[in-house]
């Protein structure tokens, strides 16, 4: 791996010390030139912290190298874009570039290095670009949850344009929703799996520990070993059911809305206001 | 406040904008209005920071580089922390807050309010809008008006200046009380966590609760239902897995209040200062500013400060106030100030000791005490030595 944050921070505060002197001694020059250096230390060091927010999470808690280790023939060679239509699938309901990376890693092993949840990000538009130069050439498009409120584009969502615009939107109620539907999705997956996939269990545990009765025996909460898929799944749908009826309704609204004011790749990508406003006006 | 200054027929508006130069005011945020609270006394920074001068960038000028540097990091990290907390609908602040707050199962609503039109530029007057809009509505008691508020922008008055404010997050619960949501990535552990931060983040978050106590009284709703007791969520024992501690803040809520209110009588400060003092950092074509650090330098003078040793952690002028402070027996601290009331150089103090000065009749009683601890110092020295 590249030199350690605390490395770079160190080099950044050398740097930032560096160009005190060379702005007290009014080295124009050489304070340029640290201060390019400095920006770039800058870049490196969030890069760091990025890839080290990513490796956290994939590796396995018990100490056993993380999956990652060992290239697996599947993970790698498939493009990005395929590998976040699977983790959406498996999920199938919108998600965070973060979330996403984590079900890939934990289920289809290894992924490519570019599916590190902060490159994820620019995915989005890419697909919308291709989209608008040829609609519905692809036989899916990697697109935006969108917001019930204002059918603009939900902030850091990703979801698939061949599911039903309702499970796009995203009301209130929503996040809580789809997040107990990922846990039971996750869940019934985790229970197909051979026993003793670290990465998975860990998924669930994290999923588990924030659902009301999903851990099972209070007490276990720290073992992320210990979470029963069973129990997470009824966990969940209960939980679910409290929600479900009001956020059915509020998104199927929106959707309604969606589908009236909206043209296709707004449809897909999201509205802004300006544009909404010139529709409706 | 339309209070005429100096005789010349100028307002306070006029002076301010006069004494900041002609750009924007440099705007206000919930850091910068907490150390507000900090050394009061000081009438350099009151003035300066209510016309709004960027402090910051008069410092690097007069090469007193301000160095909060490392807050680069801490953001990164906090930032990286607080996504952690709320991804999916804030999936572990509900946990923590139906732990301490008894939230019930149904109360999960989450509104994102960082952007509302999906725009990437966005306007505060919009996002205020519309998180004035729903936090009236949940105050109101309307069915469905939602539980956690993310990023919802509030906004408060600052020396005439509208600021805009974002808390980490709003939650509210049907039983009638919204709590204010600090998220901070520095460690609780057993149960404890550095005094400083909390103190840091409890002022922090009491500028929001005050700001949002403000606009429920003005959309005339009883501003007690925003409880004094903030939620103050941070990583347990170097895990990544946040806990959350209530912190009551009605203490930083009255000096706020104090403060603020303070700054809003700032002509009678500059009523005792030269008219014509500016702070103006205007370029020439090339970027340089058009004055000379000595000229910026001499006005800073025509202010009276205050250094104390806490400006470095709170004020961008601390380095050139501090090297202006040197030999003054203020630059000790609060308390050795204090103490040595009435004396304002170390060499006085020093010269007071030896007993190589008499003192002035207010001095009396220190000199008292500082010869007093000279013949201590010298006997403990002496049978040491
Ligand atoms: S650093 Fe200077 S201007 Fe700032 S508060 Fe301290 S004494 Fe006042």
């Amino acid at each position: 791996m590249a030199e350690s944050v605390d490395a770079i921070e160190h080099r950044i505060d050398a740097l930032r010390a560096e160009i005190r002197r060379a702005v007290a001694t009014r080295d124009t020059s050489r304070t340029r030139a640290l201060r390019a250096e400095l920006r770039a230390a800058e870049r490196d060091w969030e890069q760091a912290v990025a890839d080290l927010a990513d490796l956290a999470d994939l590796s396995a808690p018990t100490g056993e190298a993380p999956v990652g280790a060992e290239p697996g023939p599947a993970g790698s060679l498939l493009p990005v874009r395929e590998q976040v239509h699977h983790a959406l699938t498996l999920l199938s309901v919108p998600a965070a570039p973060r979330l996403i990376a984590e079900v890939h890693a934990a289920f289809f092993g290894p992924s490519a290095p570019s599916l590190a949840a902060n490159r994820l990000t620019h995915l989005r538009r890419d697909e919308k670009r291709s989209f608008e130069t040829a609609p519905y050439a692809r036989p899916y498009h990697l697109c935006a949850a969108l917001t019930a409120a204002h059918l603009a584009p939900a902030r850091g969502l990703i979801a698939v344009s061949t599911w039903p615009l309702e499970r796009r939107i995203v009301g209130p109620l929503s996040p809580r929703v789809d997040f107990l539907t990922a846990a039971v999705r996750v869940a019934r997956r985790a229970g197909t799996m051979p026993d003793g996939s670290a990465p998975v269990s860990k998924l669930l545990w994290r999923f588990a520990t924030n659902i009301p009765g999903a851990t099972g025996a209070p007490g276990t909460l720290d073992r992320h070993d210990t979470v029963d898929p069973q129990t997470v799944i009824r966990a969940a749908e209960a939980e679910q059911a409290v929600h479900a009826e009001t956020d059915r309704a509020q998104r199927k609204a929106a959707a309604d809305r969606a589908r009236r004011q909206l043209d296709d790749v707004q449809q897909l990508f999201g509205s802004t206001l300006r544009t909404l406003q010139r529709k409706t006006a | 406040m339309t209070s005429i200054s100096m005789g010349t027929g100028r307002s306070t508006a006029d002076r301010l904008a006069a004494i900041r130069g002609g750009v924007q005011p440099k705007r206000h945020n919930a850091r910068t209005i907490a150390a507000l609270t900090r050394n009061p006394g000081c009438a350099r920074r009151a003035v300066l920071d209510t016309a709004g001068v960027d402090k910051q960038r008069l410092a690097a000028y007069i090469d007193f580089p301000a160095r909060f540097g490392q807050s680069g990091f801490a953001i990164a990290r906090g930032n990286a922390f607080e996504a952690q907390v709320k991804a999916s609908g804030a999936a572990e602040l509900v946990r923590l807050l139906r732990e301490r707050l008894g939230l019930p199962i149904p109360e999960v609503a989450y509104d994102d309010l960082e952007t509302v039109t999906g725009r990437e530029k966005e306007s505060p007057e919009v996002r205020y809008a519309r998180s004035r809009a729903l936090l009236l509505r949940a105050a109101a008691g309307e069915e469905d008006a939602g539980t956690l508020f993310d990023h919802p922008l509030l906004a408060l008055e600052v020396a005439g200046q509208r600021v805009y404010l974002e808390p980490d997050l709003i939650a509210f619960q049907h039983e009638g009380r919204f709590h204010v949501v600090e998220i901070k990535s520095f460690a609780v552990v057993d149960g404890q966590a550095d005094p400083a931060k909390v103190s840091a983040a409890a002022i922090q978050a009491a500028v929001y609760v005050l700001a949002m106590r403000q606009m429920l009284a003005e959309a005339g709703h009883d501003p007690e239902i925003v409880a004094h007791d903030v939620i103050l969520v941070c990583p347990r024992d170097f895990s990544n897995s946040p806990t959350a501690v209530l912190v009551d803040v009605r203490r930083q809520l009255a000096v706020l209040r104090r403060q603020l209110g303070r700054m809003t009588r700032v002509d009678t400060m500059l009523a005792a200062l030269p008219p014509n003092l500016s702070f103006d950092l205007a370029p020439d074509a090339d970027g340089v500013p058009t004055r000379a650090p000595e000229a910026l330098v001499e006005a800073l003078r025509t202010v009276e400060a205050r250094y104390a040793p806490d400006c470095l952690s709170v004020c961008e002028l601390a380095y050139f106030c501090r090297a202006e402070a040197r030999g003054c027996t203020a630059a000790l601290g609060t308390s050795a100030r204090e103490e040595l009331g009435g004396i304002e150089r170390v060499e006085t103090a020093l010269g007071l000791a030896k007993g190589e000065l008499s003192p002035a009749e207010e001095q009396e009683e220190a000199a008292a005490l500082l010869r007093n601890a000279a013949r201590l110092r010298a006997e403990v020295l002496g049978t040491a030595g």
